[in-house]
């Protein structure tokens, strides 16, 4: 299969991980525990995307707000909507990220790295520092891709791993449960 | 911006071939081969190349170099002379008509409005400032790895091209797919491959 079917034909598995990150952003009050790594907090905030359906009968909804609860996406959800595109606040040994992710594509959007010295010192001007600024950059960078990568990898082990009717069914609860009561 | 400052948008994608033994002259020697030549005082339409990632006017790395650690960082710089179809339309028909009055005819033939087209969009052309677009990349020798700043699909395609022309090694963007298959163990490969999406409700 060539790439351009791949993406087509893959394209719920990266939604489904924003959604099920969502959930067990939640399921912790913002915390989820990395194996071997301690804890890491993941906040979903401002912004969302929601999609359903394919191609021409895909349905997209929008979700924006500084101090939502998100109702509106989290009704989208029950009506069996994916995430597509989330603001994410990822903290993690004292670093916090925020992100625009993509889920599909996994494309990374203003992404708001942690600032540091050496990043923030704007009047280097020797190649050794200049060098330095853009190691520290690119360390941060690799960091935040890394953490999604371990976010991704516990997502793929219980989608794919045999207790994933047992997770899916907690996951429906929540849904069911965290939509809006009229 | 992106790369070095403020909020960054970028995709990943790996780079597939083999480098040379000497990998980091083959490298020098490409980038300066298809470094950006300006257009500015020419009547080219369209210049693409590779600049520095702290100055795009540097395209000889005269003032910085664009080795980093392992990394190799270059900005993919493109300048394009462009016409706004709604000026070029203007002018067309400000010239036809003058035409017309001058030929003391009624109505200009088809030949002769395609010449005037022709002639009046390669006129707006030449007086055309070449529009400049930057975009950063970070690509890891150890990783075959390489961050692109940009999420735009028309730059990918840019990018890709070019790169390919450049160093001979092809781009792949890594999506949540492609990703999967490098996480999962060996024995769930096979389920990844035959997944179907999954009902939340």
């Amino acid at each position: 299969m060539d790439l351009v079917d791949i993406i087509a034909e893959k394209r719920f598995l990266g939604q489904e991980f924003l959604t099920w990150l969502w959930w067990k952003s939640e399921e912790r009050g913002g915390s989820i525990e990395l194996p071997g790594a301690g804890d890491i907090t993941v906040v979903f905030e401002k912004h969302m995307l929601l999609e359903s359906g394919e191609g021409e009968s895909s349905e997209k909804l929008i979700c924006t707000g500084l101090q939502t609860e998100l109702q509106e996406a989290r009704t989208g959800l029950q009506m069996g909507k994916k995430l597509e595109q989330a603001r994410i606040v990822i903290g993690h040994n004292s670093y916090e990220y925020s992100l625009t992710m993509a889920g599909a594509m996994m494309e990374f959007r203003n992404v708001r790295l942690p600032k540091t010295e050496a990043t923030e010192n704007d009047k280097s001007t020797s190649p050794e520092e200049v060098e330095g600024m853009i190691l520290e950059r690119i360390y941060l960078i690799e960091e935040l891709v890394r953490l999604v990568n371990v976010l991704f990898g516990l997502f793929l082990k219980a989608r794919l791993g045999p207790r994933w009717r047992e997770e899916l069914s907690t996951i429906r609860q929540w849904v069911a449960k965290t939509a809006v009561i009229v | 911006m992106g790369f070095l400052k403020g909020s960054a948008s970028f995709v990943k994608f790996s780079v597939v071939g083999e480098l040379p033994e000497n990998s980091l002259d083959f490298i020098a020697q490409k980038v300066i081969a298809f470094s950006f030549k300006d257009i500015d005082d020419t009547y080219d339409e369209y210049s693409i190349g590779w600049v520095s990632v702290l100055n795009m006017f540097d395209s000889q790395f005269a003032y910085a170099s664009y080795v980093a650690g392992d990394y190799i960082t270059l900005t993919l710089r493109v300048d394009e002379r462009k016409v706004s179809s709604a000026i070029l339309k203007k002018i067309v028909q400000k010239e036809e008509e003058r035409v017309r009055l001058e030929q003391q005819v009624p109505k200009l033939s088809r030949s002769m409005k395609v010449q005037i087209k022709e002639r009046i969009r390669t006129d707006l052309m030449r007086k055309a400032i070449p529009l400049p677009s930057t975009f950063e990349l970070c690509w890891s020798l150890s990783d075959g790895t390489l961050y692109f700043f940009s999420t735009n699909k028309k730059a990918h395609a840019i990018l890709e091209d070019f790169f390919k022309e450049s160093f001979g090694l092809l781009l792949k963007q890594q999506i949540p797919y492609t990703m999967a298959e490098h996480l999962v163990d060996d024995d769930l490969l096979e389920r990844l491959d035959k997944l179907s999406p999954e009902i939340f409700v």
